[in-house]
């Protein structure tokens, strides 16, 4: 019951021909459908639901929205009755508003990010099908990504203020989402500092990350793949198109994941990340990651993080 | 449009300088030569850490920049984004765009909380 994972994510793109190219040959992802507006619908094979990603004309980049999947319908009810007693206004959007969606519930977290949840998304299947399937497809283009996986969202921190919406986005999801938090980076006197939280819903390590920053933002949308060799091959792909990478395939300690940063054409941030990690149940102890050894959570091996991951973002 | 010839590229307030190569961008040719004194994050228009003024010279737009980090206005007195801009000549440009002291920043790249 309740919220299952990520559905999709709309984001802005200011050259959509250069973006298209970008997200199907890099990313591995396919065309869908491109709606009277512009806006163009992308699937990685690995997906059974039509599409996961919508990118957006626009003249600056950043996310839309993001969208997460419930398991039954009457859940939409139940969340919005939580979600509004928690103090959020929703809205109920009619089937239709997004192509392919049923009715999506749509409120902004404290951190200001839109959020939708829908139930119903067309049903088209993977590009192996149902059936004896094979492991993986033909014709898989560039890192040939499975699935989106997550994302992280900057929010709205300044301690000198009072104001922490990872904290306020945190409690949130785990009082009126039935999210569960799995690992948390703390900073400050006595760690009284949540400066960033990995949350999830399924059995993963994460499905949708906050971490503090001065004003709202996109920091990066993930897409799955299986294991440490895809990621160097990525990492190929991504040379071979001349795609800026931000930080080259290292390990992270939060979550385990191996992972490389890097942007896409309109400078959104872009994660290609291997490894599941570990089973994500709620009774899993919270993992805490003190400020001593902050830089080893995010990117364990060098143990520090560049100048660009913390303060780039859209 | 690109220059035909290569061009110096001055940044005066913190002495650097280098040679942009033909058809290169102002941050392309800096990231290249390993050279610092404009910020560097995601070299595609988005972002805007990259923000410049020209002050001396003049560029050609190489792609489209976000309107959150240059208005119209100010791209119409100069100003623009390091990564999409070629020069057509020498120029000198002022540093506009930051790495944003964010609190996050504070902790990460300086070693010490705010306290
Ligand atoms: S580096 Fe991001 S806008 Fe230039
Ligand atoms: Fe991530």
């Amino acid at each position: 019951m309740g919220v299952m994972r990520i559905g999709h994510a709309s984001i802005k793109v200011m050259d959509m021909a250069a973006a298209i190219k970008h997200y199907e040959n890099v990313i591995g992802m396919k065309v869908v459908h491109t709606d009277a507006q512009g806006n163009v619908y992308l699937k990685c094979w690995d997906e059974w639901d039509k599409f996961s990603l919508i990118l957006t004309p626009a003249d600056s980049a950043g996310l839309n929205h993001v969208a997460y999947k419930v398991q039954h319908d009457s859940d939409l009810e139940q969340l919005k009755a939580s979600i509004e007693a928690h103090g959020i206004k929703t809205e109920m959007l009619a089937a239709g508003a997004l192509p392919f969606v049923g009715r999506m519930l749509k409120f902004h977290l404290p951190s200001g990010h839109e959020m939708r949840l829908f139930q119903q998304k067309e049903l088209v299947g993977t590009d192996v099908g149902s059936t004896n399937p094979d492991p993986w497809p033909d014709g898989l283009k560039g890192a040939g990504a499975h699935w989106l996986d997550h994302c992280l969202l900057m929010c709205p921190l300044d301690p000198e203020k009072g104001i922490n919406t990872v904290a306020d986005n945190c409690k949130f999801m785990t009082q009126a989402m039935g999210f569960h938090l799995s690992e948390q980076a703390v900073v400050g006197p006595n760690g009284a500092i949540q400066l960033a939280a990995f949350l999830f819903c399924g059995g993963k390590p994460h499905d949708i990350a906050f971490v503090g920053a001065p004003t709202a933002g996109l920091h990066h949308v993930s897409f799955f793949l299986d294991s440490w060799a895809d990621i160097l091959k990525a990492g190929d792909v991504m040379a071979k198109n001349r795609v800026k990478i931000d930080v080259a395939p290292t390990r992270h300690g939060i979550t385990r994941g191996e992972t490389i940063y890097f942007f896409d054409p309109s400078g959104n941030r872009n994660e290609t990340f291997a490894g599941l990690g570990y089973l994500a149940q709620p009774d899993r102890p919270v993992t805490t990651w003190t400020e001593d050894s902050l830089g080893r959570g995010i990117f364990y091996h060098q143990g520090a993080v560049t100048e660009s991951f913390t303060t780039v973002y859209t | 449009m690109t220059a035909a010839t290569p061009c110096s590229v001055q940044l005066p307030q913190t002495g650097e300088s280098y040679v942009c190569a033909q058809g290169e961008t102002l941050l392309q040719g800096m990231i290249k030569l390993g050279r610092r004194g404009i910020p560097v994050g995601c070299v595609n228009g988005g972002c805007g850490v990259c923000k410049v003024k020209v002050r001396q010279g003049s560029v050609a737009a190489v792609g489209a920049i976000s309107r959150q980090h240059v208005t119209a206005e100010e791209e119409a007195c100069g100003v623009t984004l390091a990564c999409r801009a070629a020069p057509l000549s020498d120029v000198e440009l002022e540093v506009i765009g930051k790495m944003q002291r964010g609190f996050f920043y504070s902790i990460t790249c300086s070693g010490s909380a705010p306290r």
